[in-house]
């Protein structure tokens, strides 16, 4: 009766179920208010304590009433306790006290089940590489808890927790994409859209875009169908301004969309992953189809339809033809002709030059080559304007980046009567030779004019910035402006090669992730099935067929191990029985009770090599066997070898 | 136990050895793992909401380890053989101890918990590699031949998140000697009671030897054997004729009384006089046990089987 093992909470397992549970919310510290996770902390280490000390637990009704007070608090800095911020704080607060309150293994298990949740909750706000290889961490901290839990030592379940994991993993991957993704929400839940957002700003105001230049970071990516348009074409559209007060433009929301049709070019179909900025969507001019989940926008652009703030991928589609065909109401073409007083100087000039010139597209064509000849001057750090800044810029400084040269080539067509709009977006883009895609950065950002020219009967693109500096559209900022060139950090010199190769590498993992982790959804996962051969669209058959091929892969591992143990017995003893079976298959009747002794003598009717060799082999094992009191491995080892090379002659029956 | 269970167990064989195998292993998830299932399920609620993809890969993951945890249990009890030991016998009223070994194969560090159905559940933790017996108390209220009831082994290693079992029935059975009843009637000072009958036919005859106990007489230690043993031995002496042993018979009680009453009283004075080293000799109808080796376990056997059909 000696020997019983209480299903009792050892110490450790507790504090280990502890630490996992501080190791799951961790991250959670980056987006939460500080004191809710400085509380979380404070009651895991209380517990702690109590555990070590063997402290006695406070009263449930005491705990009930203090957990009141944070929750308030809560209430009163988030104004919620719902939605993403608030409900994974009030659930933080609530497990602290929870691990103030467990007792028994049921609670502790409670625990540890509530803290896979946990593990879950910071993926709300991060699903980087990072937060994955944390989620990773937290998993096997949770198990060997678990394992702890059970009874192990700390060193028996993390055994057992590293066994499960390999043996889970490919399970896990297979469920993860095979399993079907449903395509929406099961019901709205409300969002918080105050995620600070990177990206092109609400205005254009001189430096507006300058300021992004510097920034390296990836804004997008593109994978082109096919054909992959030049520099020249690979416009990006995000926002059109429209409406210009003296200093800025903005978009004024005044604009209807009418019918629009595109001519020339070719259809160019491609998969961009973007965090939409503010629900907006890059989109390669122009659009002609929407993707799904996306609604079209007021200037051909894409908007999400439901606000997301994670990376999504779409299937977009667009012409890359050179006008878009759009009648203007006589009220539009009002609007797209406002222009606010001031700038004399080139509101006299724009006049002059149009009366002069013999259609609208003459004197665009004059007015670049302006731009072209007059040395004008393509910098990020232009002198700065004040006051009527358009004739600043046409007139005294003449240097400028891309927004300066857009905004004045709108002003100047409004001048001179022809309807314009800016359009800012991103110009460009990097090749990545390792992932095969096309990276965009905030480096790429752009700005460029839009023209309605009645002989066209619709929007032209005129991108001021071509005339000034050709490069720019080629080749990208970098090598045209020193501060877009990667470089450095500290020092400030330029990157060498290595460096700019480990970058694209780094990117084209950081792509990958996008694409089959962060952006497997529904869509992603029909392609899967297509391309695996698996069938059209993921149904009931498909999955099926997919289970049961990639089933076996993955559970090929686990059935091997479950049943390897059969075959488990010590070496000496296999190969003690290998002997047997080779002596039965050479005729020799060997019973399986029969010791070294019985089977020398029933060997005798083996010729004469066969049977010293097996006499011989018999007293190698009856020496390992018995006549030793220590084991001694490599002798073990080489009787087990000389046992599996020994041949015997079969005997006639 | 519910009533068809107690059906399916009581129709399993009696084994002389029990090798589980796939066919009569159970698995079925724990508590735990119920819970763990909510959770994997609230989390794929919420990644499907929220459309966040790592979430779902979490949520896999619980159901990969529920899966991994099933080959788990599974490989805890698969192969595995269970005999049953020699069982402690016990009076009426205590409990018996039935004893099974665990024969596990391969270097699996296993926990085990076996249980006696409708008794207490008794958890055990096994080492790799050996072959351990185990003890499982199990209360004998009545004298006779007490057959091991249904074993249950049961392993929710590693996780404890599914619960891997099977029952077997052990052919094994204990012995329950009657519970001893005080009765004087042997008393030395009440020798002229005339109940108690003392044989004295004759000179006294070497029967066998036995370890020295206590009180033995120091004319009854074997000197040259215990020398040559280096323990003590002691001689004992009866065989047909008897002197001075204690007659300790059936017949001493009236017709008239009760044949448990009867069998604990007798069960008591075996016992008083081997402790008090007092040669003796059982007398039953069915039986008649003099000095001889293991006299007392064989006269506690008949008494406990007396009347019942083996």
């Amino acid at each position: 009766m000696s020997g019983v093992v209480q299903p009792d909470v050892t110490r450790s397992a507790a504090s280990a179920v502890l630490a996992a549970v501080a190791v799951a919310g961790a991250p959670l510290v980056f987006f939460l208010p500080g004191w809710v996770g400085a509380l979380f902390v404070a009651m895991l280490v209380a517990r702690g304590l109590t555990l070590s000390r063997g402290m006695g637990l406070p009263p449930r009704w005491l705990l009930a009433l203090v957990v009141t007070v944070p929750v308030g608090l809560l209430w009163l800095s988030l104004n919620t306790l719902v939605g993403r911020e608030g409900g994974v704080a009030l659930f933080l607060l609530l497990l602290g006290f929870k691990a103030l309150e467990t007792h028994t293994l049921r609670d502790w298990q409670v625990l540890l089940a509530l803290g896979f949740f946990l593990a879950a909750t910071p993926l709300l706000f991060d699903q980087s590489p990072l937060a994955a290889l944390w989620l990773m961490l937290t998993i096997a901290s949770l198990t060997v808890a678990m394992a702890q839990l059970a009874g192990f030592s700390l060193h028996g379940g993390a055994r057992a927790a590293g066994r499960a994991m390999a043996l889970g993993l490919p399970l896990a991957l297979l469920l993860f994409l095979l399993v079907p993704r449903l395509p929406g929400p099961l019901w709205n839940l409300p969002r918080s859209d105050n995620s600070a957002t990177t990206g092109l700003a609400e205005e254009m105001a001189p430096g507006s875009i300058g300021r992004l230049i510097p920034n390296r970071a990836p804004a997008f990516t593109v994978v082109f169908d096919g054909r992959t348009p030049p520099p020249s074409a690979r416009y990006w559209r995000v926002r059109v301004l429209d409406a210009f007060d003296g200093r800025a433009w903005r978009y004024a929301d005044r604009v209807t969309t009418r019918e629009s049709a595109v001519t020339g070019g070719e259809p160019l179909d491609y998969w961009l992953t973007a965090t939409p900025d503010k629900g907006r969507l890059p989109a390669l001019d122009w659009p002609i189809a929407l993707p799904q989940g996306v609604r079209a926008a007021p200037g051909s652009l894409y908007q999400m339809a439901v606000p997301a703030n994670e990376a999504v991928r779409i299937r977009g589609r667009s012409a890359g033809g050179r006008v878009l065909h759009e009648a203007l109401s006589p009220a539009q073409r009002a609007f797209y002709l406002a222009l606010p007083p001031g700038n004399p100087r080139t509101l006299a000039e724009a006049r002059q030059s149009r009366a002069a010139a013999v259609s609208d597209s003459t004197w665009l064509k004059a007015s670049l080559d302006r731009f072209r000849l007059q040395w004008f001057r393509y910098t990020l750090e232009p002198p700065p304007l004040a006051g009527d800044i358009v004739d600043g810029f046409l007139f005294e400084t003449r240097a400028g980046f891309c927004e300066h040269y857009a905004g004045s080539l709108a002003f100047l067509a409004r001048a001179a009567g022809i309807p314009s709009r800016v359009v800012v977006g991103y110009q460009g883009g990097e090749y990545n030779e390792v992932g095969r895609f096309w990276q965009v950065r905030s480096s790429d950002a752009h700005a460029w004019a839009e023209l309605w020219l009645a002989e066209e009967g619709g929007w032209v693109r005129v991108d001021p910035t071509a005339a000034v500096s050709p490069e720019r559209i080629e080749a990208g900022a970098a090598p045209t402006l020193p501060a877009a060139r990667p470089s450095l950090p500290v020092v400030g010199a330029a990157a060498p090669d290595w460096l700019r190769g480990l970058e694209q590498r780094w990117m084209a993992a950081r792509f990958g992730w996008e694409q089959w982790v962060v952006g497997f959804d529904a869509e992603r996962q029909r392609a899967l099935f297509a391309g695996l051969g698996l069938g059209q669209g993921v149904g009931v058959a498909s999955v099926l067929r997919g289970l049961l091929a990639g089933g076996a892969l993955a559970l090929l591992p686990l059935l091997w191990w479950a049943w390897r143990r059969r075959s488990q017995a010590p070496p000496l003893v296999r190969a003690w029985r290998r002997l047997r079976h080779k002596l039965a298959v050479a005729g020799i009747r060997v019973q399986d009770s029969d010791g070294p002794l019985e089977m020398r003598s029933r060997a005798k009717s083996l010729p004469d090599d066969d049977f010293r060799r097996v006499e011989a082999l018999l007293k190698a094992y009856v020496a390992l066997r018995y006549r030793s009191r220590d084991a001694d491995p490599a002798a073990e080892r080489a009787w087990c070898r000389a046992v599996a090379r020994l041949r015997l002659v079969k005997m006639r029956a | 136990m519910s009533r068809p269970r107690k059906r399916l167990v009581a129709r399993l064989p009696r084994e002389r050895e029990a090798r589980l195998s796939l066919r009569r292993i159970y698995l079925v998830p724990t508590r735990f793992g119920a819970t763990l299932i909510v959770v994997a399920l609230a989390v794929w609620i919420g990644a499907l909401n929220y459309g966040v993809s790592l979430a779902y890969a979490l949520a896999f993951w619980i159901v990969a380890l529920m899966i991994v945890s099933v080959a788990f249990a599974y490989r805890q009890l698969a192969g595995l053989v269970i005999a049953p030991q020699a069982a402690e016998p016990a009076f009426a009223g205590d409990s018996v101890s039935f004893a099974v070994r665990l024969d596990i194969p391969g270097s699996a560090n296993g926990r085990y918990e076996l249980r006696l159905l409708g008794g207490e559940a008794e958890s055990r933790s096994v080492s790799h590699d050996q072959q351990i017996p185990l003890s499982l108390p199990w209360p004998a209220p009545e004298r006779g031949r007490l057959a091991m009831p249904p074993l249950e082994i049961a392993s929710s290693a590693p996780f404890g998140l599914v619960r891997a079992f099977s029952r077997v029935r052990l052919a094994s059975d204990a012995l329950v000697y009657p519970r001893p009843c005080e009765d004087a009637r042997d008393e030395v000072g009440a020798a002229g009671g005339g109940d108690t009958r003392v044989l004295r036919t004759g000179d006294e005859e070497f029967s066998h030897l036995e370890p020295y106990r206590r009180g033995d007489a120091v004319r009854r230690i074997a000197w040259r054997v215990s020398a040559r043993r280096g323990a003590l031995v002691a001689k004992r002496f009866g065989g047909g004729t008897l002197s001075g042993a204690w007659l300790i018979a059936w017949r001493d009680y009236p017709a008239g009384c009760d044949t448990e009453t009867r069998l604990s009283r007798l069960a008591w004075r075996v016992l008083r006089a081997e402790r008090l080293g007092q040669p003796w000799r059982l007398h039953l109808p069915d039986a008649d046990i003099a000095a001889r080796p293991r006299q007392l376990d064989e006269a506690l056997a008949a008494l406990a089987c007396f009347g019942k059909r083996s």
